[in-house]
């Protein structure tokens, strides 16, 4: 009988997975009427001379009987908490947190402040209702002058208040604000009477600069450029800087790129011309120094402008411009495309 | 404009360079070629190039403008087309007068009519130069002239007509003929004072304005309008044997404005309404003189010659230090080179103590001072050797960024971040969009030539431009928009116009699953981040008319208000056609001053890091208030009764209505408190029995 508890006792834990049925046997063989406590009490009926050996015995069974109860134990315990973890797991759901996105034309103009910042200039804005000191006559262009054919104007009260045609006026606003040194970047929203269509809008952008030192030259304002034409297309890209009139610059320039479509050698894109304008820029007319109260004999100075509008379109693949105000412009759910 | 190949190398003998190089000089020099064809003209392989020419650069809508750039770059001369003295005389006649203007040194007779010409109203004009010749008979022009106007877009007509616009895109200078038997009386030059129209030269009826044009007439009629286009009563054909030809300088600014008014832009008004040279007028009309004498019958030609010219352009003398080309490229140009450049392009260059005097020719009216001529130096020395591969490094200077610009840039980052598109819209709207949205005490501001008439108002909300967007996304079947926009927004406030930074924050939930606190704490996220929690909400006495009027708060920002936030109604009445409706679900708006925000947000100051000693103690109160109280004044004013130190969070755990009221549970948790401590404040705080 004393061989056949141990062997009983282990084929009944292995077949129990609770700590219920677990204390079960342990009463069944530990308890105060368990099977061991009664093979203890049958000593008194055993000749003395056997008691001795018989309890050694017993005591060795009822051991052998604690550890495998309490092994179970601990097994039972380990299963519990394995289960209680399980039914305490979460699962990962198939959801899409909605984020946000910034405007094609604030990240455009995001990723040229961050470049002119990056070479020390400020960043500025101005007042989009203008007069015509500030956004003509400043920048030397006088009322009959030809260069205001080039802009129709849509007015507030004509011929005082209008928005203004080119963010050139905020220059003006710096030159007479601030005193030299200092080189300042804004970007902006301009006004023209124009008609409406796929690619052209009367609300356009433009990015524009204008740095005053003790001295500048072409060769600072075309390193700037080229810096810049790299950093947006690459080291690759061709651009070439030639003569160009502006009535508030003297000498003025403007940067062409090399058609990223032909590569120089003409198509519809460039009007088979093989290069791209990108802007216009110059040397600072010393009569626009001269109405900031700036003193062109002690001070110089740069300016220049890009168009925005068509680099955002070309650079988001939008191709229609009405679709930068708003309307069309939609920001896909399930897609995070920012390739800037 | 364009030029042919074969007429520069006649007119620039020497020339070796071939059309592509001369089209890239001229490029890089200011005047961008946009064509270049080979054809053929007079059996011969030739080239066309067609360049743009700079506003400034009137000399260039000529032939012999590119002429002179193109010798000038290759050390070379022009050589004009000879023309020989012209057998004329000014006409004696009772009715001549002459009088001595003098400008300057010169002196110079001053013709204001004759027999058959007059100058009624000189105002506005430089010069006129006619002649009358008699005698010549009017023909088909030869082979050689067709075939060349044709090459440069134009149709022949007859002789006179095509040697007219031969010489105009020669010389730059434009010339009208007239029949003078189709003439009654004198020829004048006036301001217009009586007609209503005048039939051009093809056909064309325009519509005039009294007092505005200069024009020529006769006794009678309307013959043309004074440096753009010339009327069928004096037109040419090839009966014409009486002409008088004039060729004028007028104000440009008039010419513009009176080609602009008409709507009449032809090749005479695109260059007589800007500067051209005066001084110009003698070798253009002796050409053309020339011309006709020799290509029409002219046995007995008869020419007289009429010159009102009353004072007489002179080039300015222009001071000049021949190093600063160098400084403005930032390459070395030499002082010998530069001096080089500009006698090439014609200018008189003369020593005057350790500068120069340079003197223009007078047909560059776009050179008058230092800088021009050093443009004129740089461009022909050449853009293309200035180097810009390397970085400039310019002197660091002082940082002048207005807080406006950072705190616009945060705020769109932190809207991205708790997702929200960003739009973009045009300020010009429609009075209904005002109307719906304006809450502020100003004016509106109204365009004069908007380009759509139904959208004349600049914007006094920007929610305007966030209502436009929502409609099209409404229509495109968006369920849930989160959208932005930071633009200006505009009003007139006594005379003054006004604009402001202002930020606009539209949530549209089909599903109607948000309400407005969730705008509230998309607002709040924002102003915290930007250091301040001193926020509280009004209810507004100003509302838009799209408000639904029981859910519209000021937002006030350390007791300054500065802005609004509201749900929207589903439909509101509008002024006529579109009237506001939404087509399900709930929408809210918040707009915020950011001009005024980024001068308040100067004073704030971000210290929210503490040292933790002690286990936080958190106890919760039950308050009941009114439905019209505020339990946001309440919190506040419990703050205010506990120290800063102390004061770990307050917030409103649960409300819960019963009946009028509201049933509040507030949660505190104390710091650096034991717990007798802060049982004891709480009790006290909120007036508790123990």
């Amino acid at each position: 009988m004393k061989q056949n508890i141990i062997y009983e006792l282990k084929s009944q834990l292995h077949k129990i997975s609770s700590e219920e049925e677990r204390k079960f046997l342990w009463r069944k063989y530990m308890g105060k009427a368990g099977l061991i406590k009664k093979l203890l009490g049958n000593l008194g009926k055993l000749p003395k001379e056997k008691r001795k050996s018989e309890a050694v015995a017993i005591q060795k069974i009822q051991k052998e009987a604690i550890d495998l109860l309490n092994r179970k134990e601990n097994e039972i315990k380990k299963s519990e908490f394995k289960i209680n973890l399980e039914k305490d797991a979460e699962q990962l759901e198939y959801t899409m947190p909605k984020i946000g996105h910034l405007h094609p034309l604030t990240q455009t103009i995001r990723m040229m402040n961050n470049f002119f910042i990056e070479m020390g200039y400020s960043i500025m804005e101005g007042p989009e209702i203008e007069t015509d000191e500030y956004c003509f006559k400043r920048l030397n262009v006088p009322e009959d002058h030809p260069a205001r054919d080039m802009q129709d104007t849509i007015y507030i009260e004509e011929p005082n208040y209008f928005l203004r045609t080119q963010t050139s006026s905020i220059e003006t606003r710096i030159l007479e604000k601030y005193d030299p040194p200092f080189k300042v970047a804004f970007p902006g929203r301009a006004y023209r009477n124009e008609k409406v269509n796929k690619s052209n809008h009367f609300v356009f952008h433009q990015y524009q600069g204008v740095v005053v030192l003790k001295k500048v030259s072409l060769k600072d304002l075309f390193g700037t450029f080229n810096y810049l034409f790299q950093r947006m297309y690459g080291k690759d890209v061709i651009v070439r800087y030639r003569n160009k009139y502006y009535p508030e610059v003297e000498p003025g320039a403007g940067p062409d790129m090399q058609c990223f479509n032909c590569h120089g050698k003409g198509c519809r894109l460039c009007k088979n011309v093989g290069w791209i304008e990108m802007g216009g820029s110059g040397i600072i007319h010393p009569n626009v120094l001269r109405m900031a109260g700036i003193d062109p004999k002690k001070w110089m100075g740069f300016a220049f402008g890009l168009g925005l509008d068509r680099w955002a379109m070309a650079k988001y693949k939008i191709t229609d411009i009405r679709t930068l105000l708003g309307g069309n412009l939609g920001y896909k759910y399930y897609e995070n495309e920012n390739t800037l | 404009m364009k030029i042919l190949y074969s007429d520069i190398k006649k007119l620039v003998p020497g020339l070796k360079a071939i059309p592509k190089q001369m089209g890239e000089f001229l490029t890089m020099a200011g005047f961008m070629m946009d064509g270049f064809e080979e054809i053929k003209y007079q059996g011969k392989k030739d080239f066309s190039i067609s360049l743009e020419v700079r506003h400034n650069r009137t000399d260039c809508l000529s032939v012999i403008g590119f002429a002179n750039e193109i010798a000038a770059k290759w050390n070379l001369k022009v050589k004009l087309p000879r023309v020989g003295a012209i057998p004329a005389s000014a006409e004696a006649c009772p009715t001549l007068s002459f009088r001595r203007a003098s400008v300057g040194k010169h002196e110079l007779p001053l013709q204001k009519k004759s027999r058959n010409i007059e100058i009624v109203n000189g105002k506005y004009i430089k010069r006129v130069l006619a002649y009358e010749i008699n005698g010549i008979q009017n023909k088909k022009s030869p082979r050689w002239l067709i075939d060349w106007l044709a090459l440069y877009d134009m149709n022949s007509k007859n002789l006179l007509v095509d040697l007219s616009n031969y010489v105009m895109l020669l010389t730059g200078h434009p010339s009208h003929l007239l029949d003078t038997t189709k003439m009654h009386g004198k020829l004048h030059w006036d301001m217009n004072k009586k007609y209503k129209t005048i039939t051009t030269l093809d056909g064309t009826l325009v519509n005039l304005t009294r007092d505005r044009e200069i024009i020529l007439r006769d006794d009678k009629n309307i013959l043309a309008l004074a440096g753009i286009v010339g009327g069928k009563k004096a037109e040419l054909d090839l009966n014409t044997t009486s002409i008088i030809a004039e060729m004028a300088i007028y104000d440009p600014g008039t010419v513009r404005k009176n080609s602009s008014g008409t709507r009449v832009i032809t090749e005479a008004s695109t260059r007589l309404s800007r500067w051209l040279d005066p001084n110009g007028l003698d070798y253009a009309m002796d050409l053309l003189i020339n011309l006709i004498l020799k290509y029409c019958d002219n046995q007995k030609a008869i020419l007289k010659k009429f010159n009102y010219y009353p004072r007489k352009y002179s080039a300015p003398k222009i001071k000049f230090d021949p190093a600063k080309p160098a400084i403005y490229a930032g390459i070395a140009i030499a002082q010998e080179e530069a001096l080089k450049i500009l006698k090439n392009l014609r200018f008189t260059v003369k020593k005057n103590g350790k500068h120069y005097l340079v003197l223009p020719p007078t047909d560059r009216l776009d050179v008058t001072l230092e800088e021009d001529l050093i443009e004129e130096v740089v461009r022909l020395y050449g853009f293309e050797k200035i180097p810009v591969s390397a970085v400039p490094k310019l002197e660091v200077v002082k940082n002048i960024t207005p807080k406006v610009v950072n705190l616009a840039e945060k705020i769109r980052d932190i809207l991205s971040i708790l997702g929200y598109d960003e739009i973009l819209s045009s300020p010009l709207t429609t009075k209904e969009s005002n109307k719906l949205t304006n809450y502020t005490d100003w004016e509106l501001v109204t365009t004069q030539n908007a380009v759509n008439e139904e959208y004349p108002d600049l914007r006094q909300s920007i929610g305007a431009g966030l209502l436009n967007q929502l409609e099209e996304y409404e229509k495109k079947n968006l369920s849930f928009i989160q959208i932005f926009e930071v633009g200006k927004i505009f009003g007139q406030i006594g005379k003054k116009y006004e604009e402001r930074e202002s930020l606009g924050i539209l949530i549209y939930d089909s599903e109607k699953n948000n309400d407005i606190n969730n705008l509230k704490n998309t607002l709040e996220t924002i102003l915290r981040y930007l250091g301040t929690d001193l926020i509280n909400y009004n209810k507004s006495v100003k509302k838009p008319a799209i408000t639904n009027p029981f859910s519209c708060y000021d937002v006030i920002v350390k007791n300054k208000p500065i802005g609004i936030i509201y749900k929207l109604k589903p439909q509101a009445a509008s002024l006529a056609q579109r009237p506001w409706q939404l087509k399900s679900g709930k929408a809210y708006f918040a707009e915020i001053n950011l001009t005024l925000l980024s001068d308040i947000i100067n004073t704030f100051k971000n210290k929210t890091a503490v040292e933790l000693t002690k286990k936080l103690v958190t106890l919760d109160a039950n308050l009941e208030l009114s439905k019209t109280s505020s339990v946001n004044k309440l919190i506040e004013n419990f703050k205010k009764k506990i120290d800063r130190r102390n004061l770990w969070s307050i917030e409103i755990k649960d409300a819960f209505p019963v009946g009028n009221k509201v049933k509040y549970t507030i949660r505190v948790s104390y710091q650096e408190l034991d717990d007798p401590e802060a049982k004891k404040l709480h009790l006290k705080l909120f007036r508790l029995n123990s």
